[in-house]
């Protein structure tokens, strides 16, 4: 028995109704072609900072920079009877005798566009975009009112190439469906496959983002860090100098290290107990209504802006807390600030520890109630091991969080100048973060130069490993010890 | 008869009291309670503190700019800049939704899927601080011509960027939540792959969606530490500028004014910090209420 349907003939475009294209996803279209334009510049720009000098300036010349590299994507898109534009949002510039525009009447077509559009309101209004968007809106008018369906032409410059504006494209042209035996089928109707197509490239972008950012922030922070080492005025020695004064060129890391252990073990000291005491009351002992008061206040801990724990440090943990308790410790200390820092990282360990005792299946528990255990016993020797890696996953993070922690120790431990080498937690010190937010706020110029700016990076960089460091060590604990159940 | 079948409460009724169960439960209950103590605390402290501003002025406060006077002195700057920040950093959700729906939806196993989840996941631990670099270095140094230097813009994109892992971290969660059931019955009706996410998958996972954008304007509001690098002003005078001059101009924000009073060496100071925490605590609390009413209409609507 031969089949009838032959599955071998090629698409073809003939018999696809060519559908005008909206106004609003014209709109869009030109609004795309500003954004890219953009973006091709800001791409021009960030690869000159890193590829040459740095040299703090985004100048006339990335513009036309810009423009021949857009100038080059046009010219790729005409001979499809598109702008780059249109090939993004879908559109194509067709005949009235249903062919496509070929490059040399695009290549008009975009001139006149282009002098409408952006060339006089560039020449007549200094550039200002808002004027640009007022043209944009009485073409818009222009192509609404008058329509000028009997010569296909729509908008001014469609007009004199005798143009319009269709949905599709060769290049986006779905093939003829046929009629339909699978479900399949029905997803190729014209333009629809095509949208789909554009929607994935967006989403793809969109998740490229974060590889962009880290690469960003990699390549930034390792350039400017690897300048403070080659920097002149550098030499080893200084990194083991008498304390941490940038201005006097004085870069000893053990004051900072220390610092940043002191308020990381004082702030563990906190959130490590509290943290894994509420993850235990969540998971194991609390019903549903003292759920419902005790999760929200968790939540609400969480959401207390850092800042504002730096105030709290000085005006509450202060005179209240420690004032009592040490009779002579000044107002900036290590110690207050490494307790601001444990309030803030107590939700972080109560919510990943938390998760990970949920995690632990109710068989167990049931089993370990057959056997006679009791819920305390239940807890601490069998959904307490059982969640291990998820705990000490939620402490390293807590670690993590409070070595990165700013605000808290930039307001209470002091120092903000520099500080001498200190290992009493009573005293005023300096960490990690807060050495490098005292060079940010400190600068007159962000813009400025010189090696103690330069600092700035180097601290990053090692701030940077250090919390990468430990969330792959969480990461890895997790993998590596979670329990399959 | 009772033996028949074996009751295992009956192991657990030995003799004496559970005294060590006892004591744990004493135990967590502490933590519970000390958790409680500290948002207490840190309500009352900055309640306290801002209490002779509050009930004398707080509508001046809010209204007025910052002068040298402690009488007269107030946020409003900071006010207008925390509020623009949010503007700007909502324009940039659509980016990390649209990340989450790659991630979640089209991405196959492969070596990109994989290098973008490792990078999302440690972006999200990167300290802020970090992310205050790079915006020093992207936004405020090599787009100077665009941003206008230390500007608002550079500010809210620097918070923008440092928000997006934990926007696509929670978009993509309330993606996957979505039963598959739903885009199977999308497929079978013959909706392509972009159809049925705008339809379906969207739509079910829009309550998890908006509940993470939503805490993520919480968390840029209450940031301090980037802006502090990209060079908000603590404070700054203004002439009449016009609003494009305005966002290429000096800025600050709140969490900068209360940075500020804070280490003013002045303990009169101290009552504005706490002023301006109120406000904040204020407006994030109010944030994350509009998080859990949206959260809860919405799911009601979609009967679930």
């Amino acid at each position: 028995m031969a089949s009838t349907i032959d599955l071998t003939t090629a698409p073809t475009t003939e018999g696809v109704a060519s559908r005008p294209f909206p106004l609003w996803r014209r709109g869009v279209t030109m609004v795309v072609e500003g954004v890219l334009y953009l973006l091709i510049a800001l791409l021009v720009a960030i690869t000159e900072y890193f590829v040459a000098e740095p040299i703090g300036d985004f100048g006339l010349s990335n513009w036309w920079i810009a423009a021949v590299i857009y100038a080059a994507f046009e010219g790729y898109c005409w001979p499809a009877g598109q702008t780059t534009a249109m090939r993004l949002t879908g559109s194509s510039v067709q005949l009235v005798d249903g062919s496509f525009a070929g490059p040399m009447r695009m290549a008009a077509r975009q001139l006149i566009r282009f002098l409408v559009v952006y060339a006089a309101p560039l020449w007549a209004f200094d550039f200002n975009v808002w004027r640009i968007a007022v043209i944009a809106g009485a073409v818009a008018v222009i192509i609404e009112v008058l329509d000028r369906s009997d010569v296909g032409a729509k908008a001014p410059w469609d007009f004199f190439i005798g143009s319009t504006v269709v949905e599709g494209g060769i290049t986006g042209v779905s093939p003829d469906p046929g009629p339909v035996r699978s479900v399949s089928d029905l997803q190729l109707a014209p333009g629809r496959a095509a949208q789909n197509e554009r929607a994935r490239k967006a989403m793809f972008a969109a998740g490229l983002s974060s590889v962009i950012v880290s690469v960003l922030i990699v390549l930034n922070i390792f350039t400017e860090a690897s300048e403070f080492v080659s920097d002149q005025e550098f030499n080893w020695g200084l990194l083991t100098d008498v304390g941490w004064f940038p201005r006097r060129g004085q870069f000893d890391l053990s004051t900072l290290f220390v610092g940043t252990l002191w308020v990381t073990v004082i702030a563990m000291a906190v959130a490590g107990p509290v943290g894994i005491g509420v993850a235990f009351y969540l998971s194991e002992y609390a019903g549903d209504r003292t759920q419902r008061i005790v999760k929200p206040l968790i939540e609400t801990l969480a959401s207390i802006p850092s800042v504002v724990l730096g105030l709290f440090a000085i005006s509450f943990i202060f005179p209240k807390i420690l004032q009592p308790i040490f009779s002579d410790i000044g107002i900036f200390s290590l110690l207050a600030a490494g307790l601001g820092v444990g309030v803030l990282t107590v939700p972080i360990v109560a919510s990943i520890s938390e998760d990970a005792m949920r995690a632990v299946p109710t068989e167990l528990r049931e089993a370990s109630y057959g056997l006679g255990a009791r819920k305390a016993t239940t807890a601490l020797r069998v959904v307490f091991p059982a969640a291990i890696s998820g705990i000490s996953a939620a402490l390293i993070v807590g670690v993590s969080r409070a070595i990165g922690e700013t605000m808290v120790v930039f307001i209470a431990a002091g120092g903000s100048g520099g500080a001498l080498f200190e290992s009493d937690p009573t005293e005023p010190g300096q960490t990690l973060t807060a050495a490098m937010a005292s060079v940010g706020a400190g600068t007159d110029s962000v813009a400025g130069s010189g090696i103690a700016f330069q600092s700035l990076y180097f601290l990053g960089a090692l701030l940077f490993l250090a919390t990468l460091l430990l969330n792959v060590a969480s990461d890895v604990i997790v993998r590596r010890f979670r329990q399959v159940y | 008869m009772r033996g028949d079948t074996f009751d295992p409460r009956t192991l657990q009724k030995q003799p004496g009291a559970d005294r060590p169960g006892q004591a744990f439960y004493g135990l967590i209950s502490l933590a519970v309670l000390a958790a409680f103590i500290m948002v207490g605390a840190v309500i009352w402290d900055v309640v306290q503190g801002s209490w002779d501003i509050s009930t004398s002025r707080m509508w001046g406060f809010l209204t007025t700019s910052f002068v040298s006077n402690p009488d007269e002195a107030g946020v409003a700057q900071g006010i207008r800049g925390s509020l623009i920040i949010a503007g700007i950093v909502i324009l940039t959700f659509p980016i990390g939704i649209g990340a989450a729906i790659y991630l979640e939806e089209y991405a196959t196993d492969n070596v990109m899927t994989r290098l973008i989840q490792v990078t999302v996941r440690n972006l999200a631990g990167v300290p802020s601080i970090v992310y205050g670099l790079l915006g020093l270095a992207v936004f405020v140094q090599t787009l100077k011509g665009l941003t206008g230097g230390d500007s608002v813009i550079s500010g809210a994109l620097t918070l923008a960027i440092l928000v997006l892992p934990i926007v696509i971290i929670t978009s993509a969660e309330a993606i996957r939540a979505v039963p598959s059931s739903y885009r199977d019955g999308a497929y079978g009706l013959g909706a392509t792959q972009w159809e049925t996410i705008r339809t379906q998958v969207l739509p079910a996972a829009m309550p998890g969606i908006l509940t993470g954008t939503v805490l993520s304007i919480a968390r840029a509001l209450g940031e301090a530490a980037p802006l502090l690098v990209v060079g908000a002003a603590g404070f700054y005078t203004t002439g009449n500028n016009d609003f494009l001059e305005q966002m290429r101009g000096a800025f600050t924000a709140l969490p900068m004014n209360i940075a500020t009073f804070t280490k003013e060496p002045a303990a009169i100071w101290r009552g504005h910090a706490a002023a301006a925490s109120l406000v904040l605590l204020v407006l994030v609390f109010l944030i994350n209420l509009v998080a859990i009413i949206g959260r809860a209409r919405i799911a009601k609507r979609l009967g679930r």
